[in-house]
């Protein structure tokens, strides 16, 4: 499938009118829209911490990028976090209309190497201010 | 969330017999997301008075979009008003976090000092 397809069978009206398999059970279909809103709310923490880290935080003595190190790339996994968990859901919703195993998630794994890359920065930073 | 096949009984699960747990509990999701909306709009509003006001505005939206869920009527319908909204939700996101991104380059405390 061509990408342009691809992209298109992610849009809402493609899913709104997609009629392979039979409709869930609802309660199923709550769940997985509970899921989407937990991560775009783990999204929104992100953007929420990112900021925080580049406004409230004094600036680090000898990094004077250091909060936009830490802060900026936090802003932007909110970002890419919140499009990864829609097309999470829509992939899903097909899952559960055709009752085939539900796919993997990337996005557990997109937040703990971001976190982990966050951790790594937030250690040189530190150090750097230290050894100033 | 898999299918719950091979079940003991039906009535065994509490939410056999009502399944309006799972509305009320996705109900309760959208509305901590609205809050998580107007808590951002807080934050920013302390860089950027405007900005934050845009972002605290998404807040109603949020929760107008959530009452949908909450409505007792078309229960069976919900999927197909569904995919919209959360587009919209993943759309706003990233709109927020773009205007947040350039709040924290070009705000207040700009690095290297450059602004």
């Amino acid at each position: 499938m061509s990408w342009s397809r691809r992209l298109a069978t992610l849009l809402p009206r493609a899913v709104e009118r997609d009629d392979g398999g039979t409709e869930p059970d609802p309660r199923f279909t709550f769940a997985n829209e509970r899921t989407f809103l937990a991560w775009s709310r783990t999204a929104l923490a992100l953007v929420v911490a990112g900021l925080g880290i580049v406004q409230l935080l004094p600036p680090f003595p000898g990094v004077p990028a250091g909060r936009h190190l830490l802060g900026l790339p936090l802003i932007a996994l909110g970002a890419v976090l919140a499009v990864a968990a829609y097309i999470e859901w829509v992939r899903s919703q097909r899952a559960l209309r055709r009752g085939e195993p539900l796919p993997n998630s990337v996005l557990p794994w997109i937040l703990a190497a971001t976190v982990t890359g966050i951790a790594i920065i937030a250690a040189i930073v530190l150090l750097l201010s230290a050894l100033r | 969330m898999t299918a719950p096949r091979g079940r003991a009984q039906p009535g065994d699960d509490p939410e056999e017999r009502d399944p309006g747990l799972a509305r009320e509990r996705t109900s309760l999701a959208w509305t901590r997301t609205a809050i998580s909306f107007a808590a951002l709009g807080g934050v920013v509003l302390k860089e950027n008075v405007i900005t934050g006001l845009l972002v605290l505005a998404v807040a109603p939206i949020v929760w107008q979009l959530g009452r949908v869920s909450r409505s007792g009527a078309a229960r069976t319908d919900l999927p197909t008003v569904g995919a919209t909204r959360l587009f919209i939700i993943a759309l706003s996101i990233v709109a927020v976090s773009l205007l947040c991104f350039l709040l924290a380059i070009f705000g207040k405390s700009a690095p290297l000092d450059l602004r």
